[in-house]
């Protein structure tokens, strides 16, 4: 018979906990060194010897488990440090990077730097940082690790610096090209405000969010992001762009 | 394989219910057959029947046999109180020990969209419509207090807002009869935090 792998105690967190059988869970872990996948936590919700309470998403974890194929088994949990704590709007924009990561990383592919920027991410929800540019800033870095990257300091066609005050068409998988204002042309202000991670302005805001939303949606295929429609009744929606 | 035909299948459909495995089902199966024939002719009859007449009720989807359910029909409870529960079960829980005296409305489900369940999913247009009506004044969250049971919570907050009713979140903390040492960390902040004047 096959001799399981092991992987003793990993910096892990739980995307996501459903129910399995009866007192089992069927966990989608991103771990730093094994990105993203599935583990069986055995008899995890039985009584007070469970791990449910631990196993709990935004809460940084070390997991231990042992795979002998598809879904490897959880062996071993323990709390790495605080829950972040995230409620109202914080905790949606919270499930949107979850989504994100589940629907846009091919499992078992490590990506540290983005486990490193998942961690980040959740520090700025929890305290309450500007939500747009806690998103903008985790989106792009994820499209960045999985070589989507968005070209956003030169024209792709003529290779001039961008001009804040010059307007751009942006061509997926291309980058910007200068063009007259109007339509889908976004101002090189947002691109540059993109890249430095500074968003000024509702107007700049909004329109990096349907430039970032335009990318992400073309990554992600048909199937829109659930986690946007959390946000129907949010007086101030970060994913409104009407 | 010792068991087969018809045996066999009363044994695959026992396992169905929660916390039924293989085992159990075999035992129960032998035990219905030998001991308890009338037992067993009851079971299935009463099976049949909870099957066929027992639907959702119309206006707060907990299970009953009529159009509405007892809560609902009785005109003595107060429509200004509405209490948002995820499951019938919780209904009962709730109206048992609680002496709470208004409305239910039983979700079946919570917001979660990593199972794509948003609140299309959750058929919310329909909570939607008995907020318009403006008998309700105070809502009471009384969801799970996981990560959805909370955005759930906060998801209909803001719908409460928007049509004029008070949200208001149950109380949750240290267990009655617990003691403090043994609650767990995140329990005990939450308790901590939410502490209030006596």
């Amino acid at each position: 018979m096959m001799q399981p792998d092991r992987y003793s105690l990993k910096e892990a967190f739980v995307l996501h906990r459903r129910n399995f059988r009866e007192t089992s869970l069927l966990l989608d872990i991103f771990s730093r060194d094994h990105g993203i996948f599935r583990l069986i936590a055995k008899g995890a919700l039985r009584g007070r010897g469970g791990r449910s309470g631990v196993l709990q998403p935004f809460l940084p974890l070390s997991l231990a488990w042992t795979s002998r194929g598809e879904p490897a088994v959880l062996t071993a949990a323990e709390a790495r440090g605080n829950i972040f704590e995230l409620s109202g709007k914080n905790l949606f924009c919270g499930f949107y990077l979850n989504e994100l990561l589940v629907r846009l990383l091919p499992p078992h592919d490590p990506h540290e730097r983005i486990f490193a920027c998942y961690g980040q991410s959740l520090q700025r929800l929890q305290t309450g940082g500007r939500l747009d540019e806690t998103l903008r800033f985790f989106e792009l870095a994820l499209l960045e690790e999985l070589g989507y990257g968005l070209l956003l300091d030169y024209d792709a066609e003529s290779g001039a610096e961008i001009q804040a005050e010059r307007y751009y068409a942006y061509g997926i998988e291309q980058g910007p090209v200068e063009c007259g204002a109007g339509g889908s042309a976004v101002r090189g202000s947002v691109l540059l405000g993109l890249r430095n991670g500074f968003l000024t302005g509702h107007e700049e805001i909004l329109a990096a969010k349907r430039l970032m939303r335009r990318v992400i949606q073309h990554y992600l295929g048909g199937r829109p992001l659930k986690s946007r429609d959390l946000f129907k009744y949010s007086t101030y929606s970060v994913f409104n762009i009407e | 394989m010792l068991q087969s035909g018809r045996l066999a299948q009363l044994i695959q459909a026992l396992r169905v219910l929660p916390g039924v495995g293989p085992k159990s089902a075999q035992r129960m199966a032998f035990h219905l057959l030998q001991r308890d024939r009338l037992g067993a002719r009851g079971l299935a009859e009463a099976l049949l029947e909870a099957v066929e007449h027992i639907g959702h009720c119309g206006e707060c989807r907990t299970l009953t046999e009529g159009e509405l359910c007892a809560v609902c029909a009785n005109p003595n409870r107060d429509g200004t109180q509405l209490c948002i529960v995820e499951s019938p079960a919780e209904v009962f829980a709730i109206d048992q020990s609680t002496g709470f005296k208004g409305r239910f409305f039983v979700l079946n489900g919570r917001l979660s969209p990593l199972d794509g369940i948003g609140p299309d999913e959750l058929r919310l247009d329909l909570l939607e419509r008995r907020l318009q009506t403006g008998e309700v004044r105070e809502m009471i969250l009384a969801t799970n207090t996981t990560v959805e049971g909370e955005a759930t919570a906060h998801y209909l907050s803001e719908m409460a807002r928007h049509f004029g009713v008070r949200p208001t979140r149950i109380a949750y903390g240290v267990p009655f009869g617990g003691e403090i040492e043994f609650v767990d960390g995140t329990t005990l902040a939450h308790a901590f935090n939410g502490r209030r004047e006596v």
